[in-house]
C-alpha cells in the first residue's frame, strides 16, 4: 500500500515540481480565458446565422448547421493535429499568420486557440440555440408587428431573454473547455499535462500528474457545484410559477 | 366617411394541405370598427395575421390607404414580395397572450419600437409613452416589469405599445380571451375609447356585447370564408344564414 502512495502521492515530488506544474496550469487558464471569449462570440454568431429567416438564406443556414454538426462529431485532437501539423507548411500564408507569435505566446498556443474556438464555438452555438428556441414565438411576433426587423427583434427581444436561460449549460461547456485545454499538450504547448508528463517520464513517479489533476479539481469542482445551484434556482423559479400577480 | 382604409381582395392562405382562408374580400373604411366573429378554426385570427403580414397570404391583394402592399406580380413568394415596413409601421396589433417583453419595464416596452424603428429620441419617446400610458390608466406603472401587473393591465400596456407607433389601423386578436372575467371590462373600455376617437379597428372577439355596441360592421366567418356581414343589429339579431344562426345560438345560450 505504501508503494501505491509513493507512486501517486509522493509529497516530495509534488513539492519539488509544484512551481513548474503551476506555471503550466497558468497556461491552461490563459488558453481557457482567450478561448472562452472567442468561442462565446463565435457560437452566438453561428446561432444567429442559423436563425436567419427567408428562403434566400437557406444555403447559409445549411452551411452553418453542417459546420456545427461536423465539428461536434470530430475528436478535438484531430482538429488540433490538422491545424498545428498543416498550417505552418502552407507557404501562401504570410509567416506572421502561419506561425503566429502574438502577445509573447508561442505558435502552439495560437494553434490551440484556433482549434478549441472552432470546436467550442459549435458546442456553444447549440447552447445558445436552446436558449433562443425557449423564447415563445409570440415575442418575435410582437416585435415584428411593431415594425422591428428580424435583427432588431433578435437583438432587443430574443437574445437578451435567451441568455438568461442558459448560464448552467454554458458553464458546463466552460468546465469541459478548461479540461480540454490539456489537449494543447499534443501540439507541444508547455501546459500542466505536458510538464507533468515529462516529470513522470524522468522520475517514473505519477505524483506530478496527480498534482496537475488537483489543480483542475480546485476550479472545476466548485464550478460544478455552481452549475447545480443555478439549475436548482432556475427550477425554483419555474415551480414558484410565473403566474400573474394581481397588483 | 367613405374613405377606404383597408381593402382585402380574394385572400387565400394555406398551411400545407390545409386551406385556412378560401378567398376573403373585405372593405374597411377609415374610422370604422369591424368585429370579426366565428367559431375557432374559422380563419378569423389568420385573417388578422394576413393583414399585417405575420402570415403573408398566398393569393389576393391588400390595399392599405389605397396603396397596394404587394410589391409586384410575384405575390405568394414569401416575405420579399410584400411591403413589410410600410405595413408594420401603419398597422398595430394586440395579441391574446399580451406578448409584452418580460425583460423590459412598462416604459421600455412602449418606447422600444419608436426608438429602434423610427429612430426617435429617448426623451420624445418617453414623453409620448407617458401620455399613452396615462390614457390607458397606467401612468403609475411606468417602471414596473410586466410580471408585476395583472392581465388586464398587461393588455392595456400592449395597447399603448402598439399606439406608440402611431398606427392607422389597429388589429385586436381575441385580446380579452386570456383574461379573468373581472379584468375584461377595463380592456374593452380602453378599446371603446379608442374607437370613439376615430381609430380604424379590426377586432376578432367573442364579446357579443362589444360587437353590438362598438362595431360599425360585424363579419361572421366560418370555414375560411365570410358567411355573413353587415350592421351589428342585422347580423346579430336577424341573421340570414343558417351557420350564423347556429353559432349565435350556441354563443348566446351560455
Amino acid at each position: 500500500m505504501s508503494e501505491f502512495f509513493h507512486q501517486y502521492f509522493d509529497f516530495t515530488v509534488m513539492g519539488d515540481h509544484f512551481s513548474e506544474v503551476l506555471e503550466g496550469f497558468m497556461k491552461n487558464l490563459l488558453l481557457f480565458a482567450v478561448v472562452v471569449l472567442l468561442a462565446l462570440s463565435w457560437g452566438l454568431l453561428l446561432a444567429l446565422i442559423r436563425q436567419l429567416p427567408g428562403r434566400k438564406l437557406a444555403p447559409l443556414r445549411f452551411l452553418t448547421i453542417a459546420y456545427i454538426d461536423v465539428l461536434r462529431a470530430i475528436p478535438i485532437l484531430i482538429i488540433l493535429l490538422l491545424i498545428s501539423g498543416g498550417i505552418p507548411y502552407l507557404n501562401f500564408i504570410p509567416k506572421e499568420i502561419r506561425i503566429p507569435q502574438w502577445f509573447g505566446q508561442p505558435d502552439p498556443f495560437w494553434y490551440s486557440v484556433l482549434g478549441l474556438t472552432l470546436v467550442y464555438g459549435a458546442y456553444m452555438a447549440e447552447v445558445y440555440r436552446a436558449g433562443i428556441e425557449a423564447i415563445p414565438q409570440g415575442q418575435v411576433e410582437a416585435a415584428r408587428s411593431l415594425g422591428m426587423s428580424h435583427s432588431q427583434a433578435m437583438r432587443h427581444v430574443v437574445v437578451p431573454q435567451a441568455v438568461t436561460k442558459i448560464p448552467a449549460p454554458m458553464l458546463n461547456e466552460m468546465i469541459s473547455l478548461l479540461k480540454d485545454t490539456t489537449l494543447a499538450s499534443v501540439v507541444a504547448l508547455g501546459e500542466s499535462v505536458l510538464i507533468s508528463r515529462e516529470i513522470l517520464a524522468e522520475s517514473f513517479n505519477s505524483s506530478a500528474v496527480i498534482l496537475a489533476g488537483l489543480m483542475f479539481l480546485a476550479i472545476t469542482l466548485p464550478a460544478a457545484r455552481l452549475v447545480d445551484y443555478l439549475i436548482k434556482r432556475n427550477q425554483g423559479k419555474i415551480t414558484r410559477g410565473s403566474h400573474i400577480e394581481v397588483a | 366617411m367613405s374613405e377606404s382604409m383597408l381593402k382585402l381582395a380574394g385572400i387565400h392562405k394555406r398551411f400545407g394541405e390545409l386551406e385556412v382562408l378560401k378567398g376573403v374580400d373585405l372593405d374597411v373604411q377609415k374610422g370604422e370598427v369591424v368585429c370579426v366573429l366565428g367559431p375557432s378554426g374559422s380563419g378569423k385570427s389568420t385573417l388578422l395575421r394576413c393583414v399585417n403580414l405575420l402570415e403573408p397570404p398566398e393569393e389576393g391583394e391588400i390595399f392599405l390607404e389605397g396603396h397596394d402592399i404587394c410589391k409586384g406580380p410575384g405575390s405568394g413568394t414569401g416575405e420579399q414580395s410584400w411591403e413589410l415596413d410600410f405595413v408594420r409601421q401603419r398597422v398595430g396589433m394586440v395579441f391574446q397572450q399580451f406578448n409584452l417583453f418580460p425583460h423590459k419595464t412598462v416604459m421600455e416596452n412602449v418606447t422600444l419600437a419608436p426608438r429602434q424603428v423610427l429612430g426617435k429620441s429617448r426623451a420624445e419617446c418617453e414623453e409620448r409613452a407617458k401620455a399613452l400610458l396615462e390614457r390607458v390608466g397606467l401612468g403609475d406603472k411606468l417602471n414596473q416589469y410586466p410580471e408585476r401587473l395583472s392581465g388586464g393591465q398587461q393588455q392595456r400596456v400592449a395597447i399603448a405599445r402598439a399606439l406608440a407607433m402611431e398606427p392607422r389601423v389597429m388589429l385586436f386578436d381575441e385580446v380579452t380571451s386570456a383574461l379573468d372575467p373581472e379584468l375584461v371590462k377595463e380592456v374593452l373600455d380602453t378599446m371603446r375609447e379608442l374607437a370613439s376617437e376615430g381609430m380604424t379597428m379590426m377586432v376578432v372577439t367573442h364579446e357579443m356585447g362589444f360587437a353590438r355596441e362598438v362595431g360599425d360592421q360585424v363579419v361572421f366567418m366560418d370555414g375560411g370564408v365570410i358567411v355573413e356581414q353587415g350592421k351589428p343589429a342585422d347580423v346579430l339579431d336577424a341573421p340570414r344564414e343558417e351557420r350564423t344562426k347556429r353559432f349565435l345560438g350556441l354563443v348566446l345560450e351560455r
